[in-house]
C-alpha cells in the first residue's frame, strides 16, 4: 500500500504551477462552465488551450503518435488535479474534443477522419472545438430512446430531429452527434449511429438557453434536412450504442479536477475565515473540518478509480461512484462556502465586482453551478442506478 | 500509488478472519455480554500464542516487528467481528507508548509479558469531563518518599477489571496551562486502594469506574518524563485514532454485507426488496462511504506505518468512522424490519456498540477541532504560487 505521488508526479505538478505563474492572471480563480459565457472568456479559454497544446497537456491522455503527451496515469491524475486547483480554462475544446471525441476516432475512426480532426483538437485550434449531441427533449437519462434520425441518401445522410442542452454548441466548430440510422428495431438500444457534423451545415439551426442566473451554456438545436456525407459516420452503422457506452466511459476523470477544485475553494476559505477573524468560531470550524475529510475522501476514492484502470481491472461502477460522490461535495463546499461568506454569499455571478463578490465570486458560482453539474452527465440518481446494477449487482428498479 | 495490500497483510486478514469467525462467532459474542469479564480468556491464550499480541513489539521483546499497517488490518478483522477482548487496550493504547517512551528496563520487564503471557493493560484517562483535553486529568499524584500517592477517580476504563496492569493519567502539577504537569503511571492493578466498579454499557463492554484512594506508586513506575505526560497521550490518540477507526471501519463492512444479503434475499410484493430504488440508493451510499472510510483508514495508517504519521489523516479517519457507524446501523437495523429489531439478528450487536466506539478515542467534534487546526497553519498552494 502506499498513497503517496512519486518524484516524478511530484516534479510534474511544480512544472504545472510554473506554467499556471507565467500565464494565468494572479490569483485567478477559473469556475467551471464559465469559458463559454462571453467571448471574452472564450478567447483567453483558447489562448490558453494553445499554450497548452504546445507542451502536449491539452491532449495528454493521448498516445504520442497522435500528437499527445502520452503520459502515466499518475501524471493524468496530477494534471487533472491541478487544473482543477487552478481552474485552468480550454482544456475540454469545447464537450469534449480532448476528453472523448479524440480517442474514440483512434479506435473507430476511419484514417481520413483521425487525420483530419485530430490534429485540430490537439493543436487547440479554434476548428478542432467540439460539441456532443446526444441529449433531446424526450430523451435524457433514457438515452438510449432517442429520435433524431439520420437516412441513407446516396452517398449522403439527411438528419432530422431535435438535440438540447447542448453544451458549448455556439462554439463549436463540429458536432458529435448520437442518432437513429434504423427505425423500428426490437430494442430501442439497437440501430444508433454516431455521426460527425460540421456545425456550419444547412438546415441546422441553434438556439441559444440561457441558464437562470443568465450564463449561456447549453443551447437547443434543430436539425432540419441536414446534408451530411457518408464518410461522416463513425464506427459501424447501427452500433453506436456500444462506441457511445466508449465515449462515455472517457467522461471519467471529472472528480479529479472537480476534487482539485473544491481543495481550491477550501484553501480560500480557510485564508478568508483567518482574514475575517470567523476562524475562531466554532462552527466555522467544524464546517470546514468535515468539508476537508469530504474532499480528502472523494480525492482517494478517485484516485483508486485511476488506480484500478492503471491496473487494468476492469471499473464498472467506480466512475459512477465518484460521480455521485462529487455531486454532493460539490453541493456541500457551496453551503460550506456560503455559510462563511455570509451575506456576501448573495452575489450575482454574471457580474462579478471585486467589490463585491469575494474569493472572486467562486463560491456562488459553485452554488449554481453544482446543480447543473448534478445533471450533466447522467444526474446523481443515474449514477445510483448504475451502482446498484452493477457494483453491488441488485435488480433493476425500473 | 498502490491501493492493494501487501503480501504480509493479506495473509494476516486471511488468518485472523478465520480465527475470529472460528474462535468467535456471534453466539459467542451474545454469550460473552452477560459473563463478568466479557471476553473469553481461551481466545486471548490462543491470540498470545499465535503471537498476536507481539504483532508490531520489537523482537528484542519477543514480538515480530510488523508494520503498524498490520496491525490496522488486524484491527478491521477484529471490528469486523466485533470480537470483545482486551486486544486494542492492551496494544494500541499500552504497549505502543511503552515501546516508544518506556525505559530499557521497563520494556524488558514488560512487553515480554504481555507478548508471551497475555498480561491485561489498560489505559485510565477518561474523567468526569470526558471531553479528551488535558483539562479533564484531575486526578492527583502527589511525591510522597519513594512513592508517589494517587487520589481521584477514572470513568469508562475499558477491561479495568482484567487488567493486571493500568496506565494512569495523573496530574503531578497544576498550573495556567492544563497540557503541562501531566504524568502517566504503570499501577499494579491490585495495588491497595485500587477499586474497580463495572459501569452498565449498553454493550456490556465491561467499561470501569475506578477509585484511586491514597494508592501508593513507586516513582520509578513512571512512563516517559514527569510532568510531559501529555505528549505521551497524544502520541497515543494519533495512533489508536486510527486503530479505533479501522475496527469501525471492518465493523462497517460487516454491516454492510449483511444488509446488502438481507435485502436480496427478503420478499415483498413478489419481488426482493433490494429491487425498490429507495433501498437501492441508500445502499448505493453507504458503499461509496464506506469504501472511503476504508481508504482513508488505511491511507492515514499507511503514513503512520512509513513514520510520516499525519494528525490530519488520522483525526480524518476517527471523524469520518464516526460519521457512518450509527447511520449504518441505524438504517440497516430499519431496512431489515421488524427481525433487524429482535436479539437473534447480529445486526443489533453491531449498533449495541454504537456510542462507545463513537466515544473512543474522541467524537466527530473533538476530531473536527484538530482537523481545523490543520488547516488554519497549513500554508495553501495559491498563496504560494501568486505569491
Ligand atoms: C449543465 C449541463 C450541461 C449539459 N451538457 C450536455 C451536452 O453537452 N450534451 C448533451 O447531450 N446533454 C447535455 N446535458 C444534458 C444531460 O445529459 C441531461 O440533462 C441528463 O442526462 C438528464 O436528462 P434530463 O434533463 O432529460 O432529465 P430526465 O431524464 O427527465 O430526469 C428528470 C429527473 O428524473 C430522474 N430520473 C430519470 N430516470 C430515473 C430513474 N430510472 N430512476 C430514478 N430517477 C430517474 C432524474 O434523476 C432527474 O432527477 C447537459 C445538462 C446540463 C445540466
Amino acid at each position: 500500500m502506499d498513497f503517496q505521488f512519486g518524484e516524478k508526479e511530484e516534479q510534474f505538478r511544480l512544472e504545472i504551477r510554473e506554467f499556471v505563474k507565467e500565464n494565468l492572471p494572479k490569483g485567478f480563480i477559473g469556475n467551471m462552465f464559465e469559458e463559454e459565457h462571453t467571448d471574452e472568456n472564450w478567447a483567453f479559454a483558447m489562448s490558453i488551450a494553445q499554450k497548452l497544446a504546445k507542451k502536449k497537456w491539452l491532449t495528454i491522455s493521448w498516445p504520442k503518435e497522435y500528437g499527445g503527451m502520452g503520459a502515466s496515469t499518475w501524471q493524468k491524475v496530477v494534471f487533472a488535479q491541478e487544473a482543477g486547483y487552478w481552474g485552468i480554462p480550454g482544456i475540454g475544446m469545447g464537450v469534449s474534443g480532448t476528453a472523448w471525441v479524440g480517442p474514440s476516432l483512434m479506435l473507430f475512426g476511419t484514417k481520413e477522419q483521425q487525420e483530419k480532426y485530430i490534429p485540430l483538437i490537439a493543436a487547440g485550434d479554434p476548428d478542432g472545438v467540439w460539441c456532443t449531441g446526444y441529449s433531446e427533449p424526450d430523451s435524457g437519462s433514457d438515452l438510449a430512446s432517442l429520435q433524431t434520425t439520420a437516412k441513407r441518401v446516396g452517398d449522403n445522410y439527411i438528419i432530422n430531429g431535435q438535440k438540447v442542452w447542448t453544451s458549448c454548441a455556439h462554439k463549436a466548430r463540429y458536432i458529435w452527434l448520437a442518432c437513429r440510422t434504423q427505425q423500428n428495431t426490437e430494442k430501442k438500444h439497437q440501430g444508433l449511429s454516431l455521426i460527425i457534423v460540421d456545425m456550419k451545415s444547412k438546415g441546422l439551426t441553434l438556439n441559444p438557453l440561457k441558464n437562470f442566473m443568465g450564463g449561456h451554456v447549453f443551447n437547443e438545436l434543430f436539425f432540419d434536412d441536414v446534408k451530411v456525407p457518408v464518410e461522416n459516420l463513425v464506427g459501424v452503422e447501427n452500433n453506436g450504442w456500444s462506441q457511445l457506452m466508449t465515449a462515455l466511459s472517457f467522461e471519467r476523470g471529472l472528480a479529479l479536477s472537480a476534487g482539485g477544485a473544491c481543495v481550491r475553494i477550501l484553501d480560500e476559505l480557510v485564508e478568508y475565515a483567518k482574514e475575517t477573524d470567523r476562524i475562531d468560531d466554532p462552527f466555522v470550524r467544524q464546517s470546514l473540518a468535515d468539508l476537508a475529510i469530504d474532499i480528502e475522501t472523494l480525492q482517494i476514492l478517485s484516485f483508486e478509480s485511476a488506480w484500478k484502470e492503471d491496473q487494468k481491472k476492469i471499473v464498472i461502477y467506480e466512475p459512477s461512484r465518484d460521480k455521485a460522490l462529487c455531486d454532493q461535495l460539490l453541493e456541500k463546499v457551496s453551503r460550506v462556502g456560503s455559510d462563511i461568506l455570509g451575506v456576501y454569499s448573495q452575489m450575482d455571478i454574471m457580474n462579478k465586482d471585486p467589490r463585491w463578490s469575494k474569493l472572486k465570486g467562486s463560491v456562488e458560482h459553485v452554488y449554481y453551478y453544482c446543480i447543473g453539474l448534478a445533471i450533466a452527465a447522467g444526474t446523481t440518481d443515474t449514477q445510483r442506478n448504475i451502482i446498484a446494477n452493477f457494483g453491488l449487482q441488485l435488480p433493476r428498479s425500473y | 500509488m498502490d491501493f492493494s495490500l501487501g503480501v504480509e497483510q493479506k495473509l494476516i486478514q486471511k488468518s485472523v478472519r478465520e480465527f475470529f469467525t472460528k474462535e468467535c462467532p456471534k453466539d459467542k459474542v451474545r454469550e460473552l455480554k452477560e459473563t463478568k469479564s466479557g471476553f473469553d480468556s481461551k481466545m486471548w491464550k490462543k491470540l498470545v500464542k499465535l503471537g498476536y499480541l507481539g504483532l508490531i513489539f520489537p523482537e528484542e521483546y519477543g514480538g515480530t516487528e510488523g508494520e503498524f499497517l498490520d496491525l490496522m488490518i488486524f484491527m478491521e478483522e477484529l471490528g469486523r467481528n466485533i470480537t470483545p477482548c482486551p486486544f486494542f487496550t492492551t496494544v494500541a493504547l499500552c504497549g505502543i507508548p511503552i515501546v516508544k517512551f518506556g525505559t530499557d528496563e521497563q520494556k524488558k520487564a514488560i512487553l515480554p509479558k504481555i507478548i508471551e503471557k497475555g498480561h491485561i493493560w489498560t489505559l485510565a484517562q477518561t474523567e468526569k469531563k470526558a471531553n479528551n483535553y488535558s483539562n479533564e486529568i484531575e486526578l492527583t499524584a502527589d511525591l510522597s518518599g519513594d512513592n508517589y500517592v494517587l487520589n481521584g477517580t477514572k470513568l469508562f476504563v475499558p477491561f479495568a477489571n482484567s487488567a493486571k496492569q493500568i496506565l494512569v493519567v495523573a496530574r503531578t502539577q497544576k498550573g495556567k496551562d492544563a497540557n503541562h504537569g501531566i504524568t502517566l503511571f504503570m499501577v499494579d492493578a491490585k495495588t491497595k486502594g485500587i477499586n474497580i466498579e463495572v459501569i452498565p454499557t449498553a454493550a456490556k463492554d465491561c467499561r470501569c469506574e475506578i477509585v484511586f484512594k491514597d494508592v501508593k506508586v513507586p516513582k520509578e513506575n513512571i512512563l516517559g518524563t514527569k510532568d510531559k505526560g501529555w505528549e505521551i497521550v497524544d502520541y497515543i490518540f494519533q495512533q489508536a485514532s486510527v486503530l479505533k477507526a479501522a475496527e469501525m471501519s471492518g465493523g462497517c463492512q460487516a454491516v454492510f454485507d449483511i444488509i446488502v444479503n438481507y435485502t436480496k434475499e427478503r420478499k415483498q410484493f413478489n419481488r426482493s426488496i433490494a429491487s425498490f430504488q429507495a433501498i437501492q440508493h441508500r445502499l448505493v451510499d453507504f458503499m461509496g462511504r464506506i469504501e472511503g472510510l476504508k481508504f482513508l483508514v488505511r491511507k492515514a495508517a499507511c503514513e503512520i506505518s512509513t513514520g510520516n504519521s499525519s494528525a490530519r489523516l488520522n483525526s480524518m479517519a476517527k471523524a469520518s468512522a464516526n460519521k457512518i457507524y450509527h447511520d449504518l446501523c441505524y438504517h440497516s437495523i430499519v431496512l431489515h424490519g421488524a427481525i433487524g429489531w429482535t436479539e437473534e439478528m447480529d445486526i443489533g450487536l453491531y449498533h449495541l456498540r454504537t456510542r462507545s466506539l463513537l466515544f473512543d478515542m474522541g467524537d466527530v467534534h473533538f476530531h473536527k477541532e484538530k482537523i481545523a487546526d490543520e488547516l488554519q497553519f497549513h500554508s495553501p498552494a495559491f498563496k504560494e504560487v501568486y505569491s
